[in-house]
């Protein structure tokens, strides 16, 4: 079992609505991971203070009738959405903006036009500051997001943010001095060796829990590396 | 005669010349280097619970505690350009050698020896190097070497104690507080934990290279997954949490 399928059946495991068998399997996953049993005993917590304090809050005067017309205003906004776009010949953006009349009054034209600049100052320091940190493209948590996906897609992902440090490396890798490249390519090539050797026992075993593990570790080190390093 | 007598006296001077060049040629190849090298010394009285972050790039770091409310910094630099300006913020002392010379190009190695009161908490970085920590009994203990280094912690007590590089060996001789957190993990190198015969702690030990020897630690409740890379179990009543993992290196529990 992984760590996300775990996750997923912690809620089941507390509310007591596993079989015998599933349970068993993730009582075993959670004796043996430590992150998963944090968030079991996380959500535990939260469960157990949800429940001491159940009723200290006070609920409407009529609990059954506030849940009814809620239903009937979720029921009433599905039927109405396909109605409209069947009734209603589509009128485009701009045709809809052209065919209004605009009146606006001296404070709001100007605090329009005040509004516009702070719009485009704002969307001009965050592009510079972009460009000048020089953010992924994808999420550099590559590992952590992976969840259940197949080792040689995980890898995949992984490369993705993995070229874009490796990237930013190369740049900078021409101020370093050569035993600190030295240094790098050495362990980098460690790295590589057990990243390599974890997808070639997962291939042989795609069950195996100790290789997914290293995979993991191993795709997490990587990108810390390269991450420590590119701001040398 | 004034033959015997000039020929006495070229050998005078030849041996003379010879000294001279002896000794310059052993004073500067000595001289060179240590003039190269430049020193900083600096006291810092602070109270009995400071926390210190140290992030070096290249060099040694050495931590040691001492009987005195003051922290002592000393670093050797190899470069004369490299640039230190440690920072102190209420209960935290801040060496960022990164941050102090960016843009300055390479500074070399940088040497640290740090002494601190013994309940200091230190957190401790560097891209290459080693990391010693001695006799401290602070809240946390990190030592984080991003490449190359062996870490050794020697009489350490804290609650929280990490320590983590790619390659290198691992040294741990201490004693795990109760609840304490204690993870220790190399790509490439052995691992070793001494920690007295009493201690009490769930234990995720993996290494590929099934070389796991969990010593006088071991008991029956140790469960073997993976076909011996991985051990998971209790010691004692298992109330702090123990993870070591190395990839090719060995793991070793021994007693102190």
């Amino acid at each position: 079992m992984n760590c996300e399928k775990c996750q997923e059946l912690i809620g089941d495991l507390l509310d007591g609505a596993l079989s015998r068998h599933d349970e068993l399997i993730l009582n075993s996953h959670l004796e043996e991971c430590l992150d998963c049993d944090g968030v079991r005993k996380d959500l535990a917590s939260i469960v157990s203070f949800c429940q001491a304090h159940r009723g200290e809050y006070e609920a409407p005067p009529n609990e059954q009738a506030l849940w009814l017309r809620i239903s009937n205003v979720i029921a009433s906004e599905k039927t109405q959405a396909p109605a409209n776009n069947s009734a209603t010949p589509r009128r485009s953006f701009l045709s809809g903006l052209m065919g209004r009349s605009w009146e606006l009054s001296l404070p709001q034209l100007s605090a329009f036009a005040a509004a516009i600049v702070l719009v485009v100052s704002l969307a001009t320091v965050v592009g510079l500051r972009r460009l000048e940190t020089g953010a992924p493209p994808v999420s550099p948590d590559g590992p952590h997001t992976a969840g259940a996906a197949s080792p040689s897609d995980r890898v995949w992902q992984q490369q993705q943010v993995i070229s874009y440090w490796n990237q930013r490396i190369e740049v900078n890798k021409a101020r370093w001095n050569p035993e600190m490249r030295e240094t790098f390519d050495r362990n980098m090539k460690v790295i590589d060796q057990a990243v390599n050797e974890s997808i070639n026992e997962l291939n042989r075993n795609p069950h195996d829990e100790v290789s997914e593990q290293m995979l993991n570790e191993s795709l997490n080190d990587k990108l810390s590396l390269l991450k420590e390093f590119s701001d040398l | 005669m004034k033959t015997r007598f000039m020929t006495r006296r070229l050998k005078h001077c030849a041996c003379l010349i010879s000294t001279s060049v002896l000794i310059a040629s052993v004073f500067f190849s000595e001289a060179v280097p240590v003039s190269a090298q430049q020193r900083l010394s600096k006291r810092y009285p602070v109270g009995k619970n400071i926390r210190i972050e140290l992030k070096n790039i290249s060099g040694t770091i050495t931590v040691e505690s001492w009987n005195r409310d003051e922290i002592r910094l000393t670093a050797t630099m190899e470069s004369p350009t490299a640039h230190i300006v440690p920072k102190q913020l209420d209960e935290c002392l801040v060496v960022d050698v990164m941050a102090d010379n960016r843009g300055r190009g390479d500074v070399g190695d940088v040497n640290f020896k740090l002494q601190v009161p013994v309940n200091c908490s230190v957190d401790l970085e560097t891209r290459r190097g080693q990391i010693n920590v001695n006799n401290i009994r602070g809240a946390s203990v990190r030592a984080h070497v991003s490449s190359e280094g062996d870490i050794e912690l020697s009489n350490v007590t804290a609650s929280q104690v990490i320590a983590q590089n790619t390659i290198g060996n691992i040294f741990f001789d201490g004693e795990f507080s109760r609840g304490g957190t204690y993870e220790f993990k190399s790509t490439k190198g052995d691992i070793t934990v001494r920690i007295p015969g009493d201690s009490a702690f769930r234990l995720v030990a993996a290494s590929s290279a099934r070389k796991i020897a969990i010593g006088p630690f071991w008991n029956n409740g140790f469960k073997a997954i993976g076909d011996g890379r991985k051990y998971v179990g209790d010691v004692g009543d298992g109330r702090s949490s123990v993870s070591v993992t190395t990839f090719s290196g060995t793991i070793t529990f021994m007693r102190r």
